[in-house]
């Protein structure tokens, strides 16, 4: 497939919605992806950037048994990941891992290490924590919080704890708190919600309605970024978090994800439905920015937007930034489509 | 003639030189700038040598030279002679004169001694006389004096005892000045003397002049009399050591009393300018409280240059009496147009504070009033301009919340038209109105005015900028897009969440801030550029107060703001119903469909109302699509068609499907691509309806995406999509896109679908006839009932 306008691109055989960083593997920028299709045999792509970056290489395919909705690399063993799949009426989650070795392309079956299937509703993401050393695993449901301990070796993984978050709240997502790895948020239909997982209760959240994806400022800790349907992006400071401390626009449609550079503070990538991927700049000191004059702050709020790569077909669902070479990124579109692009000239002056 | 003058001069320094080695007692010193260099030749020197001479003559010169020189030494010898003759005698005859002067000075000195003891007998004897006429004189002198001092003495006491007469006289031809003269004079015999002899003298006089000081205060207090009697009154009572002090702070005091009577009360305040300002028209009546009020302050302002004179020393307290009044004024002033004021109404009172200034001005020119109150006057002003922003600022927001816009009244009545309008009115008015005021105060003649007039201007460029950037920020605040940088704000409307804030308010405010972009800006400006302009000297320093190009930008960038805002709110609505929508049923346990779901309703309803709003306040867009003649005619064939494209599809093997199928979107993308689905909005009916039946159906297109559906899900989705097609089209201008969003949501659904299998168009026809039917009859039943 040929490539955006400066992006590598590749394609995907089927329409897919997530796209995961191998962030164990020190020596290439590489991303693992899983298709989405209800009928046919679903892949797992393992894809690696080419030394000079300009060509996207496949460098594993492997079958996938059902249909992916989430994905996500384990941040220790670079050969394995974990899904949330569908089967059309029913959900699941598990833990991969890649055969050896993996260069070998076609088709190799994917071995699983564990399932984790402690759910009955419909499960949303699966996290890893964000300590290298943990063998920590989160899975949400719409209900409910499972804390998991895998073990690789025994190729099992086993319950912690598990707590509910109520009929209400039906869960749709969340990250794990980089600075604290006992916190974790969660989205949820009228709020952000911060679990401590020590005691596995919610001890804090935000107000917020229809909030679609969170993600921690790797760089700066107590800043989150939410992205939620009507409003755009906002950026909280998790001591105060009564008002955003700054709101970005967002997209035509719907922000469906959002993602902070893991190596500059200020940029952040937002996707949307609207079929573009923006580059933001929000540099979020917090006190003197809202202190600022209406007319300066309105100054301000004129070019957080660096950049819109619209070179798309599709909505895009798919992003992720590498955390190897920060200034790229890598975004997938509904129909399949991976493109990925550098940031550089967009970089702030260091 | 200088050859004459040279040996001329020669035999001078010659003879002076011989002279001075005469006198000289060391000759070496006198010669010796010549005596070495010519010892040979100079004769005149003391080494000459006469032989050596000769013999260097004889060597040297010739015969005929030394024959000449022989000669010449001869004639010089002889008249060295002849010098010397004659000063020789010279000096004798001043011998024999001086001489004869001694001779003289010796004969006339003899005699002088005898004469001189006779002066001194004589002068003896002078003196011993006159000893003796004093001596006998001495005793009747003394006598004399004593007498004297007897009369002297006795015409005072004569004077202290006619002393109370002589008050009760003065008293009685109130001769006060003489009276306290006598007075005084006799008090420092009366203090040392009173206790004794002259004791009923004393009481006397001291009744009497109590008379005098109380005589002598009544006339103090006693507004009736001249001033200067008042004046000498105090001046006495001073003399008298009367407690002065006390009697100027009584009557400070009472003056200050009287300033409460000449406080502009604010009530009054209206009144009294009315009156003033008909005060040419009605001379005649007298009473009025403008009238009652300027006597007050000249009564005032006489009273204080009467106490000025009296006591000269009272200035400083006269000035802050004064001060205090004008301070007062002020305040009152301010306190006034606190509420709201009519320009000439406050022009009113500014004249008449302006009049009583300038009487006390007159008064005490010292206590630099003017400069005061030109001070306060431009705090005053100053206050006045920015009030009268804020007013205006207050009634457009009062017009635009006036009328309670709730949900029934936006869509079925006219309500959003009318408060567009009248917002519209209260801006372009209330601007009128405004330049009307400011006409009003520059072409006001009053003392400051005039000095100000550039100030003022300047004011109201600032004010206009300021007030168009705080209405922005006040539209921003109602239409419930309070950014985190405003929380103030944010916090007075925290009371009315944002979804009570009505979208149809958030439209009205988009079309406002158009309108104030495009026509009140450019008034303003056409305004202040021809009667407001070249004020702004002291504003230079920042460049010009007023800048309609930012301001229209600031209004452009609202506007745009605002209708997306009200894009969002109603998009917003019509997500929550998708999200409910597809949220509850179990889609892949779905049922067999059997009627138009009615989300549909819901949906078409929200847009009806978008419609009715939007109609309401927006313009119609220039291009407007041929209306559709036959709808029903089109909803067969368009539903045929995309049946025909799904029966292909199923005819396909089952592996290949859903490949091709996938396929065949890329394909059908590629033709249809760059269906432009997120255009610009404009500030058209059609367009904001577009915008906004476009997100919905992205939104309902990525809602389908997240499900699963069997066979009868898709069904029921595909048959909620057809009915839509046609309503749909209806209202919105760009139908390409319509239709490539509709068909994105079957093909959505056909891929999240396990078992794709459309419903047979005749089943679709029927049901979606019946739906229609169903809400026809619905429609003709409510529009009976009501």
């Amino acid at each position: 497939m040929q490539g955006g306008s400066s992006g590598v691109g590749y394609g995907l055989k089927y329409q897919a919605r997530c796209i995961s960083e191998v962030k164990a593997d020190r020596d290439h920028t590489t991303f693992l992806t899983g298709t989405l299709s209800l009928k046919e045999e679903n892949e797992v792509h393992l894809l690696r950037l080419s030394s000079g970056g300009s060509e996207l290489v496949c460098e594993g395919l492997f079958s996938h048994p059902n249909e992916i909705w989430d994905l996500a690399c384990c941040p220790f063993d670079q050969r394995i990941f974990s899904t949330v799949f569908s089967t059309g009426d029913s959900f699941g989650a598990a833990i991969w891992q890649i055969p050896e070795p993996y260069g070998q392309s076609n088709s190799s079956t994917l071995e699983c290490v564990a399932s984790l299937d402690a759910h009955v509703g419909k499960i949303n993401c699966v996290l890893w924590s964000p300590s290298e050393k943990s063998d920590k695993l989160i899975s949400m449901d719409e209900q409910n919080l499972v804390l998991w301990s895998l073990d690789c070796s025994r190729k099992s993984a086993e319950v912690l704890s598990k707590e509910s978050a109520g009929m209400r709240h039906s869960l749709s997502g969340g990250a794990w708190n980089p600075h604290d790895v006992n916190s974790v948020a969660a989205t949820s239909e009228s709020s952000i919600q911060f679990w401590d997982l020590r005691t596995m209760k919610m001890v804090n959240s935000i107000e917020r309605s229809h909030v679609r994806n969170v993600d921690y400022n790797l760089k700066r800790e107590h800043i989150l970024v939410s992205a939620d349907d009507e409003s755009g992006i906002h950026l909280w400071d998790l001591r105060k978090a009564k008002v955003p401390v700054q709101e970005l626009p967002g997209h035509t449609h719907w922000t469906w994800a959002v993602r902070c550079n893991p190596e500059y503070e200020e940029l952040i990538l937002s996707v949307g439905t609207d079929s573009a991927v923006n580059l933001w700049f929000a540099s979020a000191s917090s006190e003197k920015k809202t202190s600022e004059s209406p007319v300066e702050a309105s100054r301000q709020r004129v070019n957080p937007l660096l950049n819109s790569y619209t070179d798309y077909e599709d909505s895009v669902y798919g992003l992720a930034w590498s955390s190897r070479e920060p200034w790229i990124f890598a975004s997938l579109s509904y129909d399949g489509r991976v493109v990925i692009e550098s940031v550089k000239p967009f970089l702030p002056k260091r | 003639m200088a050859t004459e003058a040279a040996p001329m001069d020669e035999k001078a320094k010659r003879m002076r030189d011989l002279l001075s080695s005469f006198y000289a007692p060391d000759p070496s010193i006198s010669t010796s700038g010549s005596s070495i260099s010519t010892s040979f030749d100079n004769i005149n020197s003391t080494s000459f040598d006469a032989d050596q001479y000769m013999d260097l003559m004889i060597k040297k010169s010739n015969l005929e030279v030394l024959l000449q020189r022989h000669v010449q030494m001869a004639a010089e010898i002889k008249n060295l002679d002849t010098d010397l003759q004659m000063l020789v005698y010279e000096n004798y005859n001043k011998f024999i004169s001086a001489t004869d002067t001694i001779k003289r000075m010796k004969s006339n000195i003899f005699g002088m001694e005898g004469n001189m003891d006779q002066l001194l007998q004589k002068i003896m004897s002078v003196q011993s006389r006159s000893d003796g006429v004093n001596t006998s004189l001495f005793e009747k002198r003394e006598h004399i004096e004593k007498l004297h001092r007897t009369r002297n003495l006795l015409r005072k006491v004569q004077f202290i005892y006619d002393l109370p007469a002589r008050l009760h006289k003065c008293i009685k031809s109130e001769a006060y000045g003489d009276a306290v003269r006598f007075y005084t004079g006799a008090m420092p015999i009366l203090k040392v003397y009173g206790d004794t002899s002259f004791q009923d003298c004393r009481r006397d006089s001291e009744e009497a002049i109590k008379i005098i000081i109380k005589n002598l205060q009544t006339k103090l207090f006693s507004d009736s009399e001249s001033i200067q009697a008042r004046a000498e009154a105090a001046v006495l009572l001073k003399q008298l050591d009367v407690p002065v002090d006390s009697l100027k702070a009584k009557l400070l005091e009472k003056l200050e009393q009287s300033l409460d009577g000449l406080q502009i009360n604010p009530e009054e305040a209206r009144k009294l300018a009315k009156q003033n300002d008909s005060s040419n028209d009605a001379e005649s009546d007298d009473q009025r409280p403008a009238k009652i009020h300027e006597d007050a302050v000249r009564g005032f302002s006489e009273a204080m240059r009467a106490y000025r004179e009296i006591f000269p020393d009272s200035e400083e307290r006269l000035f802050k009496l004064a001060r205090a009044l004008t301070a007062m004024h002020f305040e009152s002033m301010e306190l006034y147009i606190r509420k709201r004021v009519s320009t000439e109404d406050f022009l009113g009172i500014f004249r008449i504070i302006w009049e009583d200034v300038v009487l006390m001005d007159e008064v005490l020119p010292e206590a630099a009033l003017s400069d005061l109150s030109a001070e306060a006057a431009q705090v005053t002003l100053k206050q006045y301009v920015a009030r009268m922003f804020s007013h205006l600022q207050q009634d457009i927001s009062d017009t635009l919340l006036k009328f309670g816009i709730n949900q029934k009244e936006a869509v079925e009545g006219e309500v959003l038209k009318v408060v567009l309008e009248a917002s519209k009115k209260a801006v372009l008015q209330g601007t009128t109105d405004i330049f009307q005021d400011f006409h009003q105060l520059l072409d006001e003649n009053t003392g400051i005015f005039i000095k100000m007039k550039e100030l003022i201007i300047g004011w109201i460029q600032k004010g206009f900028q300021d007030f168009f950037r705080s209405l922005e920020a006040q539209f921003l605040v109602l239409s419930g897009k309070t950014s985190s940088s405003n929380d103030t704000e944010g916090g007075l409307i925290e009371g009315k969440s944002s979804d009570k804030i009505h979208a149809g308010l958030i439209l009205v405010l988009a079309q406002l801030s158009v309108f104030i972009e495009q026509k009140v800006i450019p008034r303003v400006t056409e305004e202040i550029a021809t009667s407001f302009s070249g004020g702004n000297s002291q504003a230079f320093e920042n460049g010009p107060a007023f800048i309609p190009g930012e301001l229209c930008r600031v209004f452009h960038a609202a506007s745009e703001k605002l209708l997306q805002h009200y894009i969002d709110t109603r998009t917003q609505k019509v997500s929550v119903l998708l999200r409910k929508r597809f949220k509850t049923p179990n889609w892949v346990k779905h049922k067999e469909p059997r009627e138009v779901h009615m989300f549909v309703d819901m949906f078409l309803h929200e847009l009806e109302e978008v419609g009715k709003e939007v109609k309401q306040v927006l313009p119609q867009g220039t291009f407007r699509k041929h209306k559709r003649t036959d709808s029903n005619g089109s909803n067969t064939t368009t539903s045929s068609r995309s049946n025909t494209l799904h029966n292909d599809k199923m005819t396909r093997s089952n592996s290949q499907r859903a490949r091709s199928q996938l396929f065949e979107t890329h394909l059908a993308k590629l033709f249809k691509q760059k269906v432009e689905i997120f255009t610009k909005v404009e500030f058209t009916q059609e367009s904001v309806v577009t915008t906004t039946v476009k997100l919905c159906l992205k939104s309902l297109q990525e809602y389908v995406r997240l499900q699963t559906f069997n066979r009868s899900g898709f069904q029921q989705i595909q048959l909620d999509i057809q009915f839509l097609k046609a309503p749909l089209k209806e209202t919105v201008e760009d139908e390409a896109a319509i239709d490539f969003l509709l068909d994105e949501v079957i093909v959505a659904a056909s891929e999240r679908c396990l078992d794709v299998i459309p419903l047979e168009p005749p089943i679709l026809d029927k049901l979606i006839q019946a739906k229609l039917a169903k809400s026809k009859e619905h429609n003709n039943n409510n529009t009976v009932s009501s």
